[in-house]
């Protein structure tokens, strides 16, 4: 156990609050999970939206079933997966022409995305190509990526 | 420039509203003008955020947008064509919210956030830890401009009397603030108390914020502390119930593990409690050594801890003493100076001062007043006076809104360039009309009690006149000015503007003893300006009062004009052939006419012979009854006839500056009868001789009585006193303040 703090004695802290744990009879110290450190990294936008929109361009399929709520939740849950086994062909019947316009969106982007990535390519090939007149401002270090989030489970 | 700023939601509550507020406060105080906007304004906040569809910025303006869960308008940030900046939150990592479409939002975000980052050419991180976040994400100039607070809100005075009388109870009382949200760790709280009352068994837990009753996260919380003594949910509180929640505190405990910054540490600071909190990202910055932060979750230990504080008394002191220096890193100046430095040279407000082809030979002054002209109003007839009296010597413009009537707001005049009396005018359009029935409901809900700054400056909007014209314009034409005059501290115009040219302002703040002038908002209005031009020294003492580190204050006053008065025209015009009272000015509740009127109509019960009320001015409520007679508005020369023939002149407004109609009726050797709750009006009436105050029905016939009695030498001590307030005096009072500024302009 760690104290910080610029107003108090920690280390005379900690020695008599286990001091006083010890005659408690409890553990002075306990294995605890310490959360991760550090910032957040990365989510690169051009990957995660186009797989988000690989995952959600079919409107028909369903969402994974979910509440924050307990009790009442519970039935309205189960309400749901009962609609969607009832109407599921309802359902693809009313989103067929969303679904087929949702498709030209995610291949638009997808197919812009790349080109984005290819443009960007080209710049910095074309940038280290051109002699430097002056002396180049340092660039930023590669900021840390992490691959998008896991697929969901397609629901059947 | 103007520097505005979008904010995806703007309602009642919100942590991001708040900071937005703040930031404009210091916008402000740095010459910016710039309004908010909302992807979602709350109902009711119309008049302090603007819907997003409203923006339109100038190529040259800056855009703010503030980010933090995913939200559509990242998208619109990157396609305005204007200069763009990004003010980062954070977000709660998605792992605490793993399987939930929550985490969908929160990872949106991130993506949204590093898409943004080659549009964006300036990014603000609240704390250090942000600014490192948006490195990560790839923007380039970032800075740290720190949230803070305003310590003052969080005073013992400022606590709700109920609830602080409902928590007392026996300790140590441990309290925690922040939303119940899974990454908060409220479980870890509990698991702490369990502990603690083993060692305290009459401890207690308060846990403020928002929760969703149904929700399955606070249920089993709810299950957790059903088997636990003194464990109080609070909710969502008010703002002076959340100061009693931190003043009924020993200890204030945060166990979340992941904070962007942590306002709820530093307002625990401002309420002098301990602060002990899991040193999870942003928390041990924002703490900067004060308080403890610990870095393991070891309960009994912690319970220890509690105990340690709260009954140490070194210990405590210590924490405190600490807590309180750090209050001052992370206050507004310093703030401020992040932000001048994060929007660097290339965003001030001053553009390069054009060298005029001759220098002007008069110093060119600006008055601020909110209406101008064919107006009836103490304020605005004295801001009229003054600028008749200061033209031979000034180039001055009149700066002031289109609107006429002053419950209303609405526009009359037409916007530009106008002359009144052979002064230049320039008037701009107000931009939202006001319904005053509303306004006095929600006037209802906010006097009397302590506010957050965004209810206080909601209040601000709805009182008006709003007028963003005149404000863009202080920013864009300041330079056209030596110096400003602003008029009256209560309105918009002067509680938004006068910051923006504090350095080079006299205020002349016609300030009395009412409700909102206990508003922290107004406290850059009385401490920023140059010089506080007082009426009477009841004036400066109530500011005194209420803003101890107020700007210099003097009492100038005005200048009482002395024409001759005939009272037997004013008789034969009117058919006025009785004694008479009489009152001149606006005719509304607000003014004390009511009471007057039922005085008046009390004193006519008990005796026949009893004087007529004559009433003259505009009118904006009924004034029927026995003996009153209402003339309407009437000319200068008709009012000195009236005051010379008056019994007595009846001043009922409880709340006065400096009362004109009282100086104007000694000027014509007639006494007055004021209102004895104004400490104005009795101090001119004890300084002069020249009359009675009154407080009740009983008071005012004896104080009509008196008067009655002894008009004649009253009137003398009167006239005697009106002439000591000479216009000469007052232009050369101001003369000098000018002069000061333009002394230090020069140097």
């Amino acid at each position: 156990m760690k104290l910080l703090g610029r107003d108090i004695p920690a280390r005379e802290l900690i020695a008599r609050i286990e001091e006083r744990l010890r005659l408690r009879g409890l553990p002075t110290s306990e294995a605890a999970e310490v959360p991760e450190e550090g910032v957040e990294p990365r989510v690169d936008p051009l990957s995660f939206n186009l797989q988000a929109l690989e995952e959600n361009a079919d409107p028909a399929q369903p969402l994974p079933l979910h509440t924050h709520r307990g009790g009442v939740g519970q039935l309205v849950v189960v309400a749901k997966w009962a609609f969607r086994k009832t109407c599921q062909v309802l359902i693809n019947e009313t989103l067929s022409r969303q679904r087929i316009f949702n498709g030209h969106v995610r291949d638009s982007y997808a197919q812009l995305s790349a080109e984005v990535l290819r443009l960007r390519r080209e710049v910095e090939e074309l940038k280290a190509a051109k002699p430097p007149t002056a002396a180049p401002p340092e660039p930023p270090p590669e900021p840390r990526v992490v691959p998008v989030r896991p697929r969901r489970p397609k629901a059947k | 420039m103007a520097v505005h700023q979008l904010i995806p939601s703007f309602v009642t509550g919100d942590a991001t509203g708040q900071a937005a507020l703040h930031l404009q406060l210091l916008l402000r105080r740095m010459g910016h003008f710039g309004e908010l906007y909302a992807g979602e304004v709350g109902s009711g906040l119309e008049s302090l955020a603007h819907p997003l569809s409203a923006l339109r910025p100038a190529p040259d303006d800056l855009v703010l947008y503030h980010h933090g869960i995913a939200s559509q308008l990242s998208g619109t940030l990157m396609h305005l064509s204007c200069r763009r900046g990004l003010v980062f939150h954070n977000i709660s990592p998605a792992r605490f919210y793993t399987g939930t479409p929550l985490a969908e939002a929160l990872t949106s975000g991130r993506a949204q956030l590093a898409a943004m980052a080659p549009f964006v050419e300036l990014a603000i991180g609240v704390s250090d830890f942000n600014s490192a976040e948006l490195r990560a994400a790839g923007y380039r100039n970032v800075h740290t401009v720190p949230l803070f607070i305003e310590p003052e809100r969080f005073a013992q005075a400022s606590a709700d009397p109920a609830l602080l009388q409902r928590l007392q109870g026996p300790g140590p009382t441990v309290l925690s603030v922040s939303r119940v949200a899974p990454h908060k760790r409220f479980e870890d709280l509990l698991a702490l108390h369990a502990e603690l009352v083993r060692l305290r068994p009459q401890a207690r837990l308060l846990i403020v914020g928002g929760y969703e009753p149904g929700s399955r996260y606070f249920k089993s919380l709810q299950r957790t502390a059903k088997t636990l003594p003194g464990v109080h949910f609070l909710g969502r509180l008010s703002h002076s119930e959340l100061v009693a929640a931190y003043r009924s505190a020993q200890v204030f405990v945060s166990m979340s593990e992941h904070e962007g910054f942590g306002v709820p540490l530093i307002e625990a600071m401002a309420a002098e409690v301990p602060v002990l909190a899991f040193g999870a990202a942003a928390v041990p910055e924002t703490l900067g050594g004060a308080g403890i932060a610990f870095d393991r979750k070891h309960f009994s230990f912690l319970a220890e801890l509690v105990v340690e504080v709260t009954e140490n008394r070194d210990l405590h002191q210590r924490l405190l003493q600490g807590q309180a220096r750090r209050l001052t890193d992370l206050s507004a100046e310093n703030s401020q100076a992040a932000l001048a430095q994060a929007l660097g040279k290339a965003a001030s407000p001053r553009p390069p001062p054009r060298r005029p082809a001759r220098k002007p030979k008069r110093p060119r002054v600006a008055i601020v007043v909110q209406r101008f002209g064919e107006v009836t109003g103490g304020a605005e007839r004295h801001a009229q006076q003054l600028s008749e009296h200061l033209a031979p010597h000034w180039d001055l413009t009149l700066l002031t809104t289109c609107a006429k009537n002053h419950l209303s707001w609405e526009n009359v005049f037409p916007p530009g360039p106008d002359t009144v009396d052979g002064l230049p005018v320039l008037r701009f359009p107000v931009t939202r009309t006001r319904n005053i029935r509303p306004f006095n409901a929600l006037s209802n809900t906010v006097f009397h009690r302590a506010n957050e700054r965004l209810r206080e400056e909601h209040w601000v909007a709805e009182q008006g006149p709003l007028c963003p014209g005149l404000l863009a314009h202080l920013e864009t034409s300041r330079e056209a000015y030596d110096a400003f005059i602003f008029f009256t501290y209560l309105y918009a115009p002067t509680v938004w503007g006068l910051p923006m040219v504090a350095n080079r302002t006299l205020l002349v703040p016609t300030a009395h003893d009412e409700p909102p002038i206990r508003f922290g908002t107004y406290a850059d209005v009385f401490e920023r300006p140059r010089v506080l031009m007082c009426n009477t020294p009841e004036e400066v003492s109530l500011i005194q009062r209420f803003y101890p580190k107020h700007a210099r204050a003097r009492v100038v006053g005005v200048g009482v004009d002395r024409p001759q008065g005939s009272p037997q025209r004013f008789r034969e015009q009117h058919g006025v052939h009785r004694p008479y009272l009489l009152y001149v000015g606006r005719l509304e509740p607000g003014k004390g006419i009511p009471e007057l009127l039922s005085h008046h109509r009390a004193l006519r019960e008990r005796y026949a012979d009893a004087p007529d009320l004559v009433l003259a001015g505009e009118a904006h409520m009924d004034l029927s009854g026995e003996g009153v007679r209402y003339v309407g508005r009437i000319d200068e020369q008709d009012k000195h006839d009236a005051l010379a023939g008056a019994l007595a002149v009846v001043v009922p407004s409880r709340f006065e500056s400096l009362s004109l109609l009282t100086l104007e009726a000694f000027a014509q050797s007639t006494p007055v009868l004021v209102n004895g709750h104004s400490d104005v009006l009795v101090g001119q009436v004890e300084r002069s001789g020249a009359g009675r105050a009154y407080k009740d029905l009983e008071s005012f016939i004896t104080g009509l009585r008196e008067v009655g009695q002894e008009r004649a030498p009253m009137g003398k001590k009167g006239l005697a006193y009106a002439k000591k307030y000479s216009w000469p005096k007052v232009v050369a009072a101001y003369q000098e303040e000018l002069d000061r500024i333009l002394e230090e302009k020069r140097q």
